[in-house]
């Protein structure tokens, strides 16, 4: 009995360190050679694999950030300019800073603006619903309203709201990856620069149908009446197939627009509330530092700003 | 002859055949028609009118906008109002010629009466330039232009027509009733066909339509024509697929990725038959159809089989036929199984419009998904022999190069595999979206190569 067990433990030590013999030599043996900054580049990157860059995941990005001979390609956008310039720094190279963005739902068609005129019982998903038909409202081009980006979203940024069954993002958690942007096939929301302290100003709409037809289907539609692009005084909003845009590269925050639009399309978000006059006044200097402008989509706090400006 | 199918897959959806006492009514004529400018397959066709013209029934308005298109012509006599996108059955904004309607007044050359002519032109190209410029395009669903089908590519020779009246599609009775109250027309049609392909030719009818089949005989006893027959086929869907007709009558299978020519096949409607009938012997131009308005939900004297304008809006149509009833939860046009439901009843009718469907909630609701258990019946009933609940899943993990291995693109949308699911799974609705994904990946593929090899070049 006792021999029985002696045997065992000495035959399986001996087993044991013969295979890790082995198992050393095949390791120095067929040692893959590899750039150790890759690890490290992979290390300093958020690790969140969301696939916002454009490649495969974080160690795709790093591999192809080493290789690089510059990093004009390559932007991580959920580690924004601080990863960048750890990453920047790593690799010896240098990086142009880039303003950071945010995703903004370009729809404002609630339930009370864009009455239902039919009733969708399929599967809830936008995109079967898209493929389908242009949808159970009037209005053809905006939200559908299934939650396709709520459910592409991997940092839990975009919520529905139930009131008005539009998507909300949470400034505050979006990274701008950009898989809701993708994930929309009515392609209603947007990457937009953040904007100082969040400030941003955007159309609200994407329908391109005729004033009349836009109107009629949600009492929110841009009606692409051009007032808006005549009242900016920096030739940031142009008008194209009855649709104003806000270049929000060239935006500067006036929000002279905001108060012109006839069907409160554009939104102007995160602007302090102020009692009435010198609130403009702190407003007005922080456009000009950095460009600005940008959406963003920010919910039910958005909507209560925006009542608050336009008062 | 016992009765011939296809060898896989299937269903036995109940055939509600309502309407098919219903004689064929010529509707009247609206006040205004909207003529859509994509209502074939294909590039859209381009106007060649202008606001202020004035038209007469069978004029052209509209040239094909490219190989595979179709002439377009006035289906009514007035003046043309505007040239404007307006929403079709879907809600997408699509060129359509307004035209208020005055009189009815036919173009010249157009024989409108009932005189049958059954001396078929010897030249073949005569005949296919009538085709093309009568805008005649496949009525079974696909409004593919007809003279495209029938002039196969050069090395491909059909050995036989198949004209297809199986209409397994519940409901759907227009087929039905041309069958039996213009049969001599269609046989006809079908030998003018049967004269530019060279080939014989096949009826298929499925057995609950026992009069269409006798009536059918009938006209090619009377007319003579020794190369055509009439197959009897057993009540199943989808028998009117395409591939699945070939299958039934010839017992050839079309592979994955080829056209029915492949197999030496060239298949119509039994209404593209009379189309080309009446293009090639009257000379009157593809601007009527017929549509049956059935139901469930729908009293049988309330039942229609109408001969319609092409361009009437559907509301009109509707209001003919007595309104919508009460009861009735969904609008469909088309059969109950591929058809599109209506959400905007100021659409207008294509050359493709087959009916207006009214079913209530009970027969459209949707049940509530559960898990799937396995249990195999999709497979089973998808008459291309795919998996289903496979393609559902490889969908969901959005694996399109395992899509494009179990060939989620040979899919024809026929709704089998969702109609048998005892879990009441959107198979078909997650695999359409799939499928188009892996079209778009095959054709970017197409488009890289042939770049690739007119750079090599």
């Amino acid at each position: 009995m006792t021999k029985t067990i002696i045997l065992t433990i000495v035959t399986l030590t001996a087993l044991g360190l013969l295979l890790a013999l082995v198992l050393y030599w095949v390791a120095k043996k067929f040692r893959v050679e590899e750039d150790p900054r890759i690890d490290e580049v992979e290390k300093a990157l958020p690790g969140a694999n969301c696939g916002g860059c454009g490649f495969a995941g974080c160690r795709a990005f790093a591999d192809a950030a080493v290789k690089a001979e510059n990093l004009d390609k390559q932007f991580c956008p959920v580690g924004g300019n601080d990863v960048m310039k750890n990453i920047a720094s790593i690799l010896g190279l240098e990086i142009k800073e880039k303003a950071p963005q945010v995703a903004v739902v370009r729809c404002n068609g609630t339930c009370e603006a864009r009455p239902r005129i039919n009733t969708y019982d399929g599967v809830q998903s936008c995109r079967v619903k898209a493929s389908l038909y242009s949808g159970d409202t009037g209005c053809s081009f905006g939200c559908l309203g299934c939650g396709d980006c709520v459910a592409a979203c991997q940092f839990g940024a975009i919520a529905m709201n139930p009131l008005t069954g539009l998507p909300v993002v949470d400034d505050s958690k979006c990274t701008a990856c950009g898989a809701c942007v993708k994930a929309c096939p009515k392609n209603v929301i947007e990457l937009r620069n953040k904007g100082p302290r969040s400030m941003r100003i955007f159309v609200s709409c994407i329908n391109k149908d005729k004033g009349a037809v836009a109107r009629k289907a949600c009492s929110n539609a841009c009606i692409g009446c051009s007032k808006c692009a005549k009242v900016c005084p920096h030739g940031a909003i142009t008008v194209e197939n009855n649709l104003a845009y806000i270049d929000f590269t060239k935006c500067k925050l006036c929000k002279k627009c905001v108060a012109e639009c006839p069907t409160g399309a554009i939104h102007a978000v995160n602007f302090p509330v102020l009692p009435p006059k010198p609130a403009a006044k702190p407003a007005a200097p922080a456009a000009p530092v950095a460009k600005p402008e940008a959406p963003a989509t920010k919910p039910a706090e958005t909507e209560v700003k925006k009542e608050a400006n336009n008062e | 002859m016992s009765k011939l199918t296809f060898s896989i897959g299937g269903i036995h959806p109940h055939d509600n055949k309502i309407s098919c006492d219903c004689k064929i009514e010529a509707l009247p004529l609206p006040s205004t028609v909207y003529v859509s400018m994509a209502q074939h397959l294909g590039a859209p066709a381009k106007p060649i009118v202008a606001a202020g013209d004035a038209v007469k029934v069978g004029q052209v308005i509209a040239e094909p906008g490219g190989f595979i298109s179709a002439f377009v012509h006035s289906p009514v006599s007035g003046v043309v109002k505007a040239i404007a996108p307006r929403k079709d059955l879907a809600g997408n904004m699509v060129p359509h010629i307004e035209i208020t309607v005055d009189g009815d007044e036919w173009a010249e050359g157009i024989d409108t009466t009932d005189t049958l002519i059954t001396e078929i032109p010897e030249d073949k190209a005569l005949i296919l330039e009538k085709i093309k410029s009568c805008g005649v395009v496949g009525l079974g669903g696909a409004t593919f232009p007809t003279h495209v089908k029938l002039n196969p590519a050069p090395g491909k020779v059909a050995e036989c027509l198949i004209l297809n009246g199986a209409e397994c599609e519940p409901f759907l009775t227009s087929d039905y009733r041309i069958m039996v109250e213009r049969p001599k027309e269609i046989v006809i049609g079908a030998a003018i066909m049967q004269k530019v392909l060279g080939c014989r030719c096949v009826i298929g009818i499925e057995e609950n339509k026992p009069l269409a089949i006798e009536l059918i005989r009938k006209a090619i006893a009377e007319l003579g024509y020794a190369n055509m027959t009439v197959a009897v086929l057993k009540k199943r869907y989808p028998q009117g697929g395409e591939k699945q007709l070939i299958n039934a009558v010839l017992k050839r299978e079309v592979a994955s990725g080829c056209l029915p020519i492949d197999a030496g096949a060239v298949v119509q409607n039994v209404a593209t038959s009379l189309a080309v009938y009446e293009a090639v012997q009257k000379n009157k131009p593809l601007v009527t159809n017929t549509m049956t308005i059935t139901g469930d939900c729908l009293p049988v004297e309330k039942n229609h089989n109408y001969l319609f304008r092409i361009g009437t809006p559907l509301s009109f149509i509707i209001e003919q036929a007595g309104g919508i009833p009460e009861e009735a939860a969904k609008l469909i046009s088309g059969g109950p199984m591929m058809g599109k439901a209506i959400s905007n009843i100021d659409a207008t009718t294509v050359k493709g419009s087959s009916s207006v469907l009214y079913l209530s909630e009970a027969a459209t609701k949707r049940k509530a998904e559960s898990a799937c258990i396995r249990c195999g019946r999709c497979s089973d009933a998808c008459p291309m022999g795919l998996e289903p609940f496979l393609l559902n899943r490889l969908h969901k993990a959005a694996d399109l190069e395992g899509l494009e291995q179990n060939a989620v693109q040979d899919c024809i949308e026929c709704g089998c595999c969702l109609y048998s699911c005892p879990a009441n799974i959107p198979l078909l609705d997650n695999i359409r979206i799939a499928k188009g994904q892996v079209l778009g990946v095959i054709r970017a593929r197409a488009a890289a190569a042939k770049a690739a090899a007119e750079a090599a070049k």
